[in-house]
């Protein structure tokens, strides 16, 4: 059964940490504009840990918020909980370049 | 008849190096709508049963490529005299009169091999490559066309495209269980 998709933003005292569940896929398109405007921190973690595929049209929404959380506010994001093939496309696509990984505490 | 060599370029053949020949059991299921992807996706995660992290992966991998297939046949295929695109991605659509998706399928505890068939023939050669090539380049643009083709590329064994021009595109490959140490997935 394919879940939802929904973004959920929790708001640490240091950084915002970005949840993703669900799959990422042009669906999740109207979800990312209120993304960049939800996000009040410089740090924000992308936390993919509860999302299931991701594919080129998910991939091309990641980019763009990423690039815009950047430009526009600024921030500094890091990626955490990425499935095996995810990480792949993650590097394959250079979203490791632009939002490194970082390991969960 | 062309296959894509691990450099991106085009091989052109009469036999494709991919086929269902040979498995036990052949599953073709007709697409009618776009509704029909998520149930095809799982019935492929079914077939392929297992459950340690190399069959896990595989099903990850599978999951991936009959997207970017679908996709592709629902939403980037079907084109207007002008060649534009005629539906956005995203859209709920039905078949139109005479319009053929098929999804074909075969798992034989080692390799799974997976085809998507469309009835608009739109994908030349010079078009597969080209995206291919836009793709090989390392930088992060965000809408990058043919990013779906570079990976099942890039993630498909024998990757191949059987194209009739205006009448039928056919993209498949075999994704391995255990694959290769540097190539089709393996990390």
């Amino acid at each position: 059964m394919e879940q939802q998709f929904k973004i959920e933003i929790k708001k640490g005292s240091t950084s915002d940490t970005v949840h993703f569940h669900g799959n990422i896929d042009s669906h999740a398109d109207n979800h990312f504009d209120d993304l960049i405007k939800s996000v009040s921190k410089r740090m924000v973690v992308f936390d993919f840990s509860s999302v299931g595929r991701i594919n080129s049209m998910g991939i091309a929404l990641l980019l763009r918020s990423i690039k815009s959380l950047k430009t526009e506010k600024g921030a500094e994001i890091s990626i955490q909980g990425a499935n095996q093939i995810n990480t792949m496309l993650f590097k394959m696509t250079g979203i490791y370049l632009l939002a490194p990984e970082t390991k969960r505490l | 008849m062309f296959t894509l060599s691990r450099h991106g370029r085009v091989i052109c053949s009469q036999v494709p190096q991919a086929s269902c020949n040979g498995f036990d059991e052949v599953h073709e299921w007709p697409v009618l709508s776009s509704e029909d992807k998520e149930e095809i996706i799982s019935r492929v995660e079914r077939i392929i049963e297992g459950n340690n992290e190399h069959h896990e992966f595989l099903r990850q991998r599978a999951a991936l490529m009959l997207d970017e297939m679908l996709e592709n046949a629902l939403y980037n295929a079907p084109r207007d005299l002008n060649g534009n695109q005629i539906y956005a991605k995203g859209e709920k659509r039905s078949l139109v009169s005479g319009e053929k998706i098929l999804v074909r399928c075969a798992y034989d505890g080692e390799r799974l091999f997976l085809e998507v068939s469309d009835s608009w023939g739109k994908l030349s050669p010079e078009i597969v490559q080209g995206y291919i090539a836009i793709n090989l380049a390392h930088d992060t643009s965000t809408d990058r066309a043919g990013r779906g083709l570079y990976f099942m590329w890039k993630f498909m064994k024998d990757f191949y495209v059987n194209f009739v021009p205006g009448l039928k595109t056919s993209v498949g490959g075999y994704l391995l269980l255990n694959p290769d140490t540097c190539e089709y997935g393996a990390t």
